[in-house]
């Protein structure tokens, strides 16, 4: 194992963190904090609680979730498409690492990035509303499979894109919509039935509901389904990792 | 490579070689210093900021160590690659193209690194359509053509068994044509008339040249002047090359 490799990789991609401090943490605590105040404030006075949660507070997993998902992936799809895109890509083609040492530092990186921003957003939350976490070992253990596993979807990404705008189709036309539908905002249960079955496709319920009921013990779905999809979605993204470095897919050329 | 197979134990082989790519694929925003750090690190070797400094100040670029890259003229960024390639003590270091784009001075500079490298111990494989530059620096020559590798050689023993030599007479009448006493050697008249051009291989048992110019001298013409040329490493390239 080459651990001077992947601390290399690591380091450089979480300085690239630290120049850009102000667009990597402050934006998303700002746009966290309009959410506050648009949903929490002015819309969420007006709606009663959900399950006995306050909906100020009941938000606040979902808010979690919508950055964490974001962040994860457009940190760890431009970390590794930035090199490509300049061409610098050939340092790590020619070095003595494994793929599994690049991913574990990229991949590495760009979650920890968005876990410290999840956590920021978890502080910034408790100035607006009160906050209490039913289970905090299931809280950080969904925090950190999720951004993991879309830190791996971003990797991917990464990989696939062929432009920046490419990069960019994913986290706004696919990970946000998914996120927004996917009940960070309410609970599937206000849904009609038929749309309540529909949004069971959708990946992000279980990360949601998942992580949610680790704060309130509330879930639109079993924990255990939560549990096991997240890893489902981790187990593909690592098949199409080791596939991509297989077959060396948009890597060597 | 080195006797490590360069597939199953690619991380031992993979560390004794150090890349410099022909195009300037750097970095933009992180500092000369961070770049060639991680350089190192990627490689699999600790932090050794001694080296590091070594390496920076060999190739005159200690003074920009805290500089971000994308503000470094072209020359500099070349050896920002280079620093990198080095970073992490290779035994083995490819410069495909180094000197493409750069002026003459930094030129200098740079073979004059390449030659310390080289008297360090460094084996250095560079790719070069500019074969003066070969013909300057390598110890061992190889010739590619269309992608297929056409020899291999030590560069004197090529020359001496590719290259040939000129003898030029510079006449003092300028003649129209060959005399026919002459036609028995291997003799031109350049283009004007005012010049003699014997070619011949060193390596013969004999050059011929003292039957040659005894041949001259019956003949009645007088030269003014001789010089001779040996072919040069970019004459042996184009002979090669060209007869494929």
């Amino acid at each position: 194992m080459n651990w001077h490799a992947v601390w290399a990789i690591y380091n450089f991609e979480m300085a690239r963190t630290r120049r850009t401090l102000f667009q990597s943490v402050v934006s998303p605590v700002i746009s966290t904090s309009l959410y506050f105040v648009v949903f929490g404030a002015a819309i969420g006075s007006r709606i009663t609680e959900i399950e006995g949660v306050s909906y100020g507070s009941f938000i606040v997993p979902g808010l979690i979730m919508l950055t964490l998902l974001t962040q994860s992936v457009m940190n760890a799809s431009f970390g590794i498409y930035f090199p490509r895109f300049v061409g610098t890509i050939y340092e790590l083609l020619s070095a003595p690492v494994s793929y599994f040492e690049i991913v574990l530092g990229y991949v590495g990186a760009a979650a920890t990035k968005s876990i410290i921003i999840g956590l920021i957003i978890l502080a910034t939350a408790g100035f607006f509303v009160p906050l209490e976490i039913a289970h905090p070992f299931w809280m950080v253990a969904f925090l950190l499979l999720t951004a993991l596993t879309f830190s791996l979807l971003g990797f991917i990404i990464g990989i696939w894109a062929d432009g920046f705008e490419k990069l960019q189709i994913v986290p706004l036309l696919i990970i946000t919509p998914l996120t927004f539908l996917g009940g960070s905002f309410y609970s599937v249960s206000v849904l009609p039935p038929f749309w309540q079955k529909v949004t069971l496709l959708n990946p992000v319920v279980y990360l949601v509901s998942g992580f949610r009921w680790s704060f309130f013990e509330v879930a639109d779905v079993h924990v255990e389904v939560s549990l096991a999809m997240t890893a489902v979605f981790l187990a593909l993204c690592l098949a199409i990792i080791w596939w991509i470095f297989r077959t060396g897919y948009r890597l060597k050329n | 490579m080195n006797g490590h197979d360069i597939v199953r134990d690619y991380r031992a082989s993979r560390s004794l070689i150090g890349l410099v790519p022909q195009e300037l694929t750097t970095d933009a925003f992180e500092s000369v210093w961070d770049t060639v750090s991680f350089s190192r690190g990627l490689f699999g070797k600790p932090k050794n900021p001694a080296h590091i400094e070594k390496v920076l100040k060999a190739l005159s670029l200690w003074d920009k160590k805290d500089n971000k890259i994308m503000t470094l003229s072209g020359g500099m960024k070349r050896r920002v690659l280079i620093a990198k390639a080095l970073s992490h003590e290779p035994r083995i270091l490819f410069l495909d193209e180094p000197t493409a784009g750069v002026d003459v001075e930094l030129r200098k500079e740079m073979w004059q690194v390449v030659r310390d490298l080289r008297d360090s111990g460094v084996t250095i494989i560079l790719t070069t359509h500019y074969i003066e530059e070969a013909q300057d620096m390598a110890d061992r020559i190889g010739v590619i053509n269309k992608g297929e590798l056409m020899l291999v050689e030590d560069k004197i023993e090529l020359m001496r068994k590719l290259g040939r030599k000129e003898l030029r007479l510079q006449l003092q009448k300028k003649l129209d044509a060959l005399p026919p006493a002459l036609a028995g050697y291997n003799l031109t008249l350049d283009s004007d008339g005012s010049e003699l051009v014997y070619s011949y291989d060193t390596q013969g048992e004999r050059t011929g040249i003292t039957a040659l110019l005894a041949a001259i001298n019956e003949t009645g013409i007088r030269f003014k002047d001789l010089s001779t040329r040996q072919s040069s490493l970019e004459d042996i390239f184009v002979g090669l090359v060209g007869h494929k």
